[in-house]
């Protein structure tokens, strides 16, 4: 009987009831029906012991670093720091588009940040250019979904928690596939200059320029050193890198760029606070999901079923990313690996596949789902930002997103893309 | 239903009120979270000399600033749903479709609330913290230790602000049924965004 809460659980999901309420009412309800009313106990203190959590606290606060960054106009450095090493190059905003993109997710590792803080600065002055509006739009949003692969990364804190993990050792795995996004999608923005008649180079900057345009830019730049450094060298938690994060973001912002003001701190801290109970409250959802999960004995049960379908795990991760997909298509990342990765975490592992990497797998694949119609949260936020419908942008981002797919296909079969990094530094065997 | 209207505007000020505070202490929260933890590092790394409390007053914080924050988004639309469904039907349909999922959220915070409040005044609540204390005289003389109970009452205030959310938003759909949902009271819309 108890095993019959996913497919409730999935039914209340797509009727519309809120996640949350439907991680919890699904199992709740056939607890009742089963007469184990004591044990709807336990789902309640499993919510709350799963959101009383110090390696959560990172959440909020690499949310309130994101948001003050922005709030500081650290991206325009970001921009302006990119503009003088790609700029010159043909599609040369369009580069520039997406290195930003990398760099900011050093700082933010938020897609939705990535799209509101570039797009309002970087769509219009493409279109300025002579880019069309939703070619500007579609790289905008292409590139944002790096803001979550590159550490640090909201959604890997979360599978950290969820699932068990390292952040530190999801952290790393990160990079490589971060990186690989950029790359990819500047080769096809390369491939597309002639088909989209793309503005030639402009002037190459001075090494002069470009040094003066790295000065600016150093103490953004520096808060990944930072974040990463002090995780790796020992000298913070995950969560105290965070708050380090926070505190060195509003300094700056403050006294060196003086472009945050007092006056903007309840805004951001509401802001930040806001997003963060949301996910909270799932994540404590989340844990208590995963305890009936474990002892309805649905992960067994789904395993024999995924086995029944092959043996071959090459194929079972093909299908498995297929199931991801979709998925993506209609679940935001976040909610996604809190319901899916209790799930199907347990079966790849038992298949022999690293922990690290099919965590990754799950958090790019679902990364990309940020990008897809029906329900992709980056469209949304890129067509409120650019004015055009989330339509028109998605038909252009087909070919950026192919180049996403490609690269999951990248991660799945070459597990070294993800795992030499945390390999190197002792997290992965 | 003008009855049912005038009801629901009310208990919407009072919503906006109470959640405006809540999410201003909430805000402060956060604040203080970041301050409390900078501490730390700089206690632990800097003078080698780490303090015993900031942990768990910054967890008590969090938890505080979820149950006061979160009924705000929920308020707001901000909890994450799949909508197409709500969005593909008819507005009729729509708003009983909605009506029936508040409805059963409703229920779910109800039954939350009986045993959250259990679990405040039962044996789990009178149990302290182990690090956090609290002065009990007005010269700071006598001190004693925060039970555990105050952490665990954040979940039953998040839960209560939520049901008097969810009943107002129940308001609002019966009064979008009968045609009238323009006479409602605005409620401004969530900014987009999760961990993602």
């Amino acid at each position: 009987m108890l095993s019959l809460f996913l497919p409730l659980f999935l039914i209340l999901l797509l009727v519309g009831l809120p996640v949350f309420f439907g991680l919890i009412a699904a199992p709740a309800i056939l607890l009742w029906l089963n007469g184990q009313e004591r044990d709807i106990v336990l789902l309640y203190r499993n919510v709350y012991n799963g959101m009383d959590s110090f390696p959560l606290m990172a959440i909020p606060f690499f949310m309130l670093a994101g948001e003050v960054m922005n709030r500081s106009n650290i991206t325009l450095r970001l921009v302006e720091f990119s503009q003088a090493m790609m700029g010159h190059l043909r599609g040369g905003l369009a580069h520039v588009n997406v290195l930003s993109s990398m760099l900011f997710a050093g700082l933010s590792g938020s897609a939705v940040a990535d799209v509101s803080a570039l797009g309002s600065m970087l769509i219009p002055a493409m279109e300025k250019q002579g880019y069309t509006r939703s070619f500007a739009a579609a790289i905008t949003a292409a590139s944002s979904i790096i803001g979550p692969i590159i550490p640090p990364s909201g959604i890997m804190i979360i599978y950290a928690y969820v699932m068990g993990e390292s952040v530190a050792a999801l952290f790393l795995a990160g990079i490589v596939p971060g990186i690989l996004m950029g790359g990819g999608l500047m080769l096809m923005i390369h491939f597309l200059a002639d088909r989209y008649n793309l503005p030639a180079a402009t002037r190459r900057a001075t090494w002069g320029e470009r040094g003066n345009a790295s000065l600016k830019a150093i103490w953004p730049l520096l808060t990944p050193v930072i974040i990463m450094g002090g995780i790796l060298g020992g000298i913070f938690t995950p969560t105290e890198a965070a708050a380090v994060a926070v505190g060195y973001a509003t300094l700056i912002g403050l006294f060196v760029m003086r472009t945050l003001r007092l006056s903007d701190l309840p805004d951001v801290l509401t802001r930040a606070g806001m997003t963060s109970a949301v996910v909270l409250l799932l994540v404590g959802a989340a844990m208590a999901f995963k305890t009936v999960a474990s002892l309805s004995h649905t992960p067994e049960l789904l395993a024999s079923i995924i086995l029944g379908l092959s043996d071959n795990p090459l194929i079972l991760l093909f299908l498995i990313n297929l199931l991801l997909f979709v998925v993506g298509m209609f679940l935001d990342a976040g909610p996604a690996i809190i319901i899916l990765g209790p799930i199907l975490g347990p079966i790849f592992t038992s298949l022999g596949v690293d922990s690290v990497h099919f965590a990754i797998i799950m958090a790019v694949n679902l990364t990309v789902g940020l990008l897809t119609p029906p329900m992709g949260l980056v469209l949304f936020v890129t067509s409120s930002v650019s004015g055009l419908r989330v339509e028109t942008i998605a038909r252009a981002t087909l070919p950026f997103l192919a180049v996403e797919i490609f690269v999951i296909f990248l991660i799945t079969y070459f597990p070294a893309i993800s795992l030499t990094v945390p390999r190197f530094f002792g997290f992965v065997q | 239903m003008g009855a049912v209207l005038g009801l629901t505007n009310r208990l919407g000020a009072l919503n906006a009120a109470l959640l405006t505070f809540g999410r201003r202490l909430g805000a402060g929260f956060v604040g203080l979270m970041v301050l409390i933890i900078l501490l730390q590092v700089f206690f632990r790394y800097l003078l080698d000399s780490a303090l015993a409390w900031p942990e768990e007053a910054s967890r008590f914080l969090m938890m505080w600033m979820t149950g006061l924050m979160a009924p705000t988004a929920f308020r707001r639309g901000g909890f994450v749903s799949i909508g197409i469904l709500t969005r593909l039907l008819p507005r009729v349909a729509s708003a009983v479709l909605a009506l029936f999922l508040l409805g059963l959220s409703l229920v779910v915070m109800i039954m939350g609330l009986r045993i959250g409040w259990s679990e405040v005044t039962g044996l789990g609540g009178r149990f302290t913290t182990d690090s956090l204390h609290y002065p009990t005289t007005f010269d700071f003389s006598t001190w004693a230790k925060v039970p555990k109970s105050w952490m665990m009452l954040s979940l039953v205030v998040g839960l209560v602000l939520l049901i008097s959310v969810c009943v107002e938003l129940m308001l609002r759909n019966l009064i979008t049924l009968a045609g009238r949902q323009e006479q409602l009271l605005m409620i401004p819309e969530a900014a987009i965004g999760g961990a993602e």
